[in-house]
């Protein structure tokens, strides 16, 4: 084929417009595949919140058309459970929990990024050591522990084995050391202790790290199941999940009933989510810690 | 909390990192900044650990004091030897492999395609990593509902479409496989975020220079995108993992372990024979194994860390 | 190096990002939370939970583990206690069935946070009395809110004893039942002038009438939960060997004494049932519910409990006593009790034990309302009277109190327990074909040898 050198930059527009439709219409399959499995994937929350709205008659008929839509499941739930109980208790722990493994973790880190002290590679290694004991496998000895200190039953010995999170130290770590040491030089000549540099310049400049990691340790204790299952035997002071979990409230198969509880269960952590959505995601994205 | 997994970043030379202006040594502020940490770690991780592999040697109960009669190896020789010990090891084992690949899979693929989208990623992010945010227990009571039989969506829409649907949580064949359907749709997000993470750390003129050159969006990804994000593949797939062997929750509000101890995972094993036959020391044992079993993924994974490194 | 980039474009990023999220909005959201939590909830059970609160005076905890039929007329019973003791705060729990109840229970009182009183079945109470977990109820205990152990059921309270200590008072006893469709058993020839069943008393005549039900019916003979169910082939199986005088454990579940030929003879029967298209093999306990209630079947073999529910449905039945295939004069039937039992208290509080007794007493004297859920009651006050003879179907069965086979003793055995389980899958296999008699048989009696060379944790 004879081809004209003038013709040539045409061409290769034509090529790169071809390519651009291609690249568009590939761009449009992936992002109607997409939407498909997301709207898949939102199915069983939007069948659970249909069905806490249905009266318990309508929930044997598989429809998501409401008849008579109403609140009464929800009533029913809030009167005869404890969910309001378990919410508060979730609440407590959670939040012992999360402000304590960032007291405990960011000193713990500060420690080891900023000062310089006999056997630091030891304590290092304890903590790196931790990392790689899954909780789970300390339920005997620990329960045991709690019954001998006489602390069963209380918000305590739920929270005592979270806050020592050893993967908290890391990242406190990792992110001191990210920062620079100019800052600290510029205070210690100011005539500033460790304390007052932790406090004053290290902890302001550390938000990120601090909000990912209450984040993590809220979500996480939140939800978590086995130890407060163990540990909270009474259900006044239960968990939402321990208490969803364990206490039937004479349900049975009163579906709308038990979706309402499911999406009582449901809405504080969602209503955070909802509100933070952005930084509950990097967060955990960025410390990628996960239970 | 658990604390096996982790995301962090590996940095070279972390641990070296020491002070640089004075070199005097900080021992006592450290150890008072130390000092919180270090008081429950002793206490309530690495003393009860220590505990639990004395009592593994001893036939300790939980409704009676003390540690019992001394049982040598007597509970490890046990758990080898039982049946219900291995099969729960390796019902844990199965629900990992169902659970892995998926989660790995789809996960990637839905980032990839959120990746390109340019409307509605928070669409995406909220669809797919909101179950992740729900306790096990909303989860659980939602999905048995979805499976409940004949009454339940999933029958009657599969009923609509002509198939009869298995008994989904009563079948021991299929139990298994509905708990980890149950559980891709609950974490996916979690895998889903993390790769988004690593898709976003991928640079764009990357793509731009091989558009110039004429390559496909499909040779993009096979040769740009999937091996950069090699690193956080190998992230996901030991936490999945991880995740996977330590799985409970779910069984316990599902299926109880059953039907038939179908779906009895290692964790519940221990659970039962410690706090529902009060065999203490036993399950401390098995406790014991099953760590064993997490450190050697743990170990896999740390030499995998390495030789990226290296490599990097 | 890139990964470094990567780590330092985050930091920065996560440093924006923070300027949305300042720490005090975030407190502020969760202190918005707690406040409304807490207001919602009452602030006792915040103080216990923080370690410093008591439980209120003139409060009483009961826990139970009744759902469906049970569970609505435990709730009847409750609401009059409540209205006959309004100054008593009573806190009633219903946990999930089974182990899980067992272990909650047996956690909650090791951690000295025990329900004052607490539904148990009599097979498990006495794991529960080796434990130490459980009160002693003295005669002076029980005379002194009316209750004499002779006006409790016999066989009932004499399994429940441990060395001739007493502490469970049982509620009922519910047996292994069979329910019959009695418009199919009419079609069906099987009804006598009366109207009654004509007695089913071996094999043949079992396996007879199960054959004509399935001509009328034109689907199934009779319904049993066998998949994903170990319970009820358990019960199914115990009460037909219990008859030919067959025993599972022996010395406190330390020895498995299964008698090969008689559980042989029980389990080849059983496959038979099966394997002839009588009863269906692949049915879970929905399943066969569902299928007696919608009159696919004439014989319905379960618990009594489920009498409620075909009330409900409006079903044509009745019901009676599990067959006597091979017991002749003398008659067995798998059964257990409900009990009524007082969990161990770090701090005894006489006050709250008397309390509990009341609601012990409250219960019995309600047995009226418990029976109507088809449990045979054990307060012979009452089971003696009229008003239950009356009272039918149940009166029908009363007498398979008598020949109550409570599950063998053993730390691993009761209700709901890993005996039940280990036993009650391996005749599933055999019900719904999947393994012969022999085969099961050997599985169970290895699996239940392990458990009976387990050292006692109790």
């Amino acid at each position: 084929m004879a081809v004209d050198a003038p013709e040539r930059p045409t061409a290769v527009r034509a090529d790169i417009a071809r390519a651009d439709s291609r690249t568009k219409i590939f761009n449009r399959v992936c992002a109607g595949v997409l939407i498909a499995f997301a709207l898949i994937w939102l199915i069983p929350i939007a069948w659970a919140l249909d069905t806490a709205f249905k009266p318990n008659e309508e929930t044997t008929a598989t429809r998501w058309l409401i008849d008579n839509p109403t609140f009464d499941a929800f009533g029913r739930v809030l009167r005869d459970t404890d969910i309001l109980r378990w919410f508060g208790s979730s609440l407590i722990i959670a939040t012992i929990t999360a402000l304590g493994v960032v007291i405990v973790a960011s000193m713990a880190g500060f420690a080891l990024s900023r000062m310089r002290f006999k056997y630091r590679n030891v304590v290092f290694w304890l903590v790196l050591a931790g990392i790689m004991i899954p909780g789970q496998v300390l339920i005997v000895p620990q329960f045991r522990e709690m019954d001998s200190l006489g602390i069963l039953n209380t918000f305590w010995a739920v929270s005592a084995p979270q806050i020592p999170t050893a993967i908290a130290v890391f990242i406190f770590k990792q992110f001191f050391d990210g920062l620079p040491r100019e800052l600290d030089e510029v205070a210690r000549v100011d005539g500033a202790g460790f304390w007052r540099i932790y406090r004053g310049v290290i902890m302001p400049l550390s938000r990120p790290a601090i909000s990912a990691v209450v984040i993590f340790a809220f979500v996480q204790s939140w939800n978590d199941l086995l130890w407060p299952l163990l540990v909270l035997s009474n259900p006044d002071i239960m968990t939402i999940p321990v208490g969803l979990a364990t206490v039937q409230g004479s349900f049975g198969i009163r579906y709308a009933d038990v979706m309402a509880s499911a999406v009582l269960g449901a809405i504080p952590l969602v209503a955070v989510f909802l509100l933070f959505q952005k930084n509950i995601v990097e967060g955990i994205a960025g410390t990628g810690l996960k239970g | 909390m658990s604390t096996t997994e982790t995301a962090v970043r590996p940095r070279s030379g972390t641990s070296e990192s020491g002070p640089v202006s004075k070199p005097k040594s900080n021992g006592l502020p450290a150890f008072g900044f130390l000092a919180p940490f270090l008081v429950l770690y002793l206490a309530f991780i690495i003393g009860p650990g220590l505990y639990g592999l004395l009592m593994s040697f001893f036939d300790t109960s939980l409704v009676q004091p003390g540690l019992g009669t001394f049982a040598g190896f007597g509970n490890y020789a046990e758990a080898f030897q039982s049946s219900d010990f291995w099969a729960g090891l390796w019902h844990t084992v199965w629900f990992t492999i169902l659970t892995t690949p998926p989660l790995i899979i789809l996960a990637f693929v839905f980032a990839l395609l959120a990746d390109r989208a340019k409307h509605g990623r928070w669409f995406f992010r909220l669809a797919f990593f909101m179950p992740y945010i729900l306790p096990s227990a909303v989860v659980a009571l939602i999905w048995i509902f979805l499976y409940t039989p004949e009454l339940g969506l999933l029958d009657t829409g599969l009923a609509k479409l002509g198939m009869t649907a298995p008994n989904w949580l009563g079948d021991p064949n299929w139990a298994m496989p509905s708990l980890a359907i149950t559980t891709i749709w609950w974490t996916l997000g979690f895998n889903f975020v993390l790769y988004l993470a690593g898709l976003q750390d991928i640079p764009r003129d990357l793509y731009e220079a091989s558009a110039m050159d004429g390559a496909t969006p499909w040779q993009q990804i096979w040769k740009i995108t999937v091996p950069l994000l090699g690193r956080t593949t190998t992230l996901v797939v030991v936490l999945q993992v991880i995740a996977s062997l330590k799985v409970f929750d779910q069984m316990y509000i599902m299926t109880q372990g059953g039907p038939n101890f179908a779906t009895r995972s290692v964790l519940q094993y221990i659970y039962d024979e410690g706090f529902t036959n009060f065999r203490t020391g036993y399950a401390a044992a098995a406790s014991m194994l099953f760590f064993v079993v997490i450190l050697a993924v743990s170990a896999v994974w740390f030499g995998i860390v390495r030789r990226q490194q290296k490599e990097a | 190096m890139s990964s470094h980039l990567a780590w330092f474009r985050r930091q920065r990023h996560s440093l924006a990002m923070t300027s949305y999220l300042s720490r005090r909005a975030l407190l502020r959201g969760v202190v918005g939370l707690g406040a409304g939590a807490t207001l919602a909830g009452c602030s006792t059970p915040v103080l216990s939970g923080l370690g410093t609160g008591g439980d209120a005076a003139g409060s009483l905890a009961y826990w139970n583990l009744f759902g469906g039929g049970d569970g609505v007329r435990m709730t009847q019973m409750i609401d009059a206690y409540r209205a006959a003791n309004p100054a008593i705060d009573l806190k009633a729990v219903t946990l999930a069935w089974g182990n899980p109840y067992y272990t909650k229970l047996s956690l909650a009182t090791l951690g000295g946070k025990p329900p004052d009183m607490a539904v148990a079945h009599l097979t498990r109470a006495k794991t529960l009395v080796a434990a130490d977990l459980l009160e002693e109820l003295t005669t002076e205990d029980l005379a002194g809110v009316g209750i004499s152990p002779d006006q409790l059921d016999q066989t009932a309270w004499k399994a429940g004893l441990v060395d001739g200590k007493a502490y469970a008072v049982p509620l009922d006893t519910h047996p292994f039942v069979m329910f019959y469709n009695t418009d199919i058993c009419e079609k069906a020839g099987l009804l006598d002038s009366s109207g009654a069943l004509t007695p089913l008393d071996s094999p043949e005549k079992f396996t007879e009438a199960l054959r004509k039900a399935k001509e009328v019916t034109k689907a199934y003979g009779g319904v049993v939960a066998i998949t994903a169910d170990t319970s009820t082939p358990w019960r199914m199986f115990q009460s037909w060997y219990g008859q030919l005088g067959g025993e599972v454990l022996a010395d406190e579940g330390r020895q498995v004494v299964i008698d090969d030929a008689k559980a042989t003879q029980v389990l080849s029967f059983m496959q038979s049932l099966t394997t002839q298209g009588l009863v269906p093999p692949t049915l879970d306990y929905a399943g066969s519910v569902a299928a007696f209630a919608t009159g696919q079947a004439g014989f319905y073999f379960q618990g009594e409990w489920e009498i409620s529910t075909f009330q409900t449905a409006k079903t044509p039945f009745s019901m009676t006593l599990f067959p006597n295939l091979y017991g002749g004069g003398k008659y067995a039937v798998q059964a257990d009790s409900h009990t009524l039992v007082i969990p161990k208290q770090h701090r005894p509080d006489p006050e709250r034990k008397k309390r509990a007794l009341g609601l012990i007493k409250s219960f019995l004297d309600q047995s009226k309302t418990w029976a109507e859920g088809g449990h045979v009651p054990a307060w012979l006050p009452f089971r003696d009277s009229a008003e239950f003879k009356a009272l039918t179907p149940q009166s029908n069965y009363a007498a398979a109190a008598e020949g109550a086979v409570y599950d063998p003793d053993g730390w691993y055995s009761g209700s709901g327990s890993n005996f039940e389980i280990v036993t009650g899958s391996n005749i599933a296999t055999v019900l719904n074909g999947q393994q012969q008699p022999a085969v099961a048989l050997a599985q169970m009696r290895s699996a239940l040898t392990n458990l009976a060379r387990t050292a006692s944790p109790i």
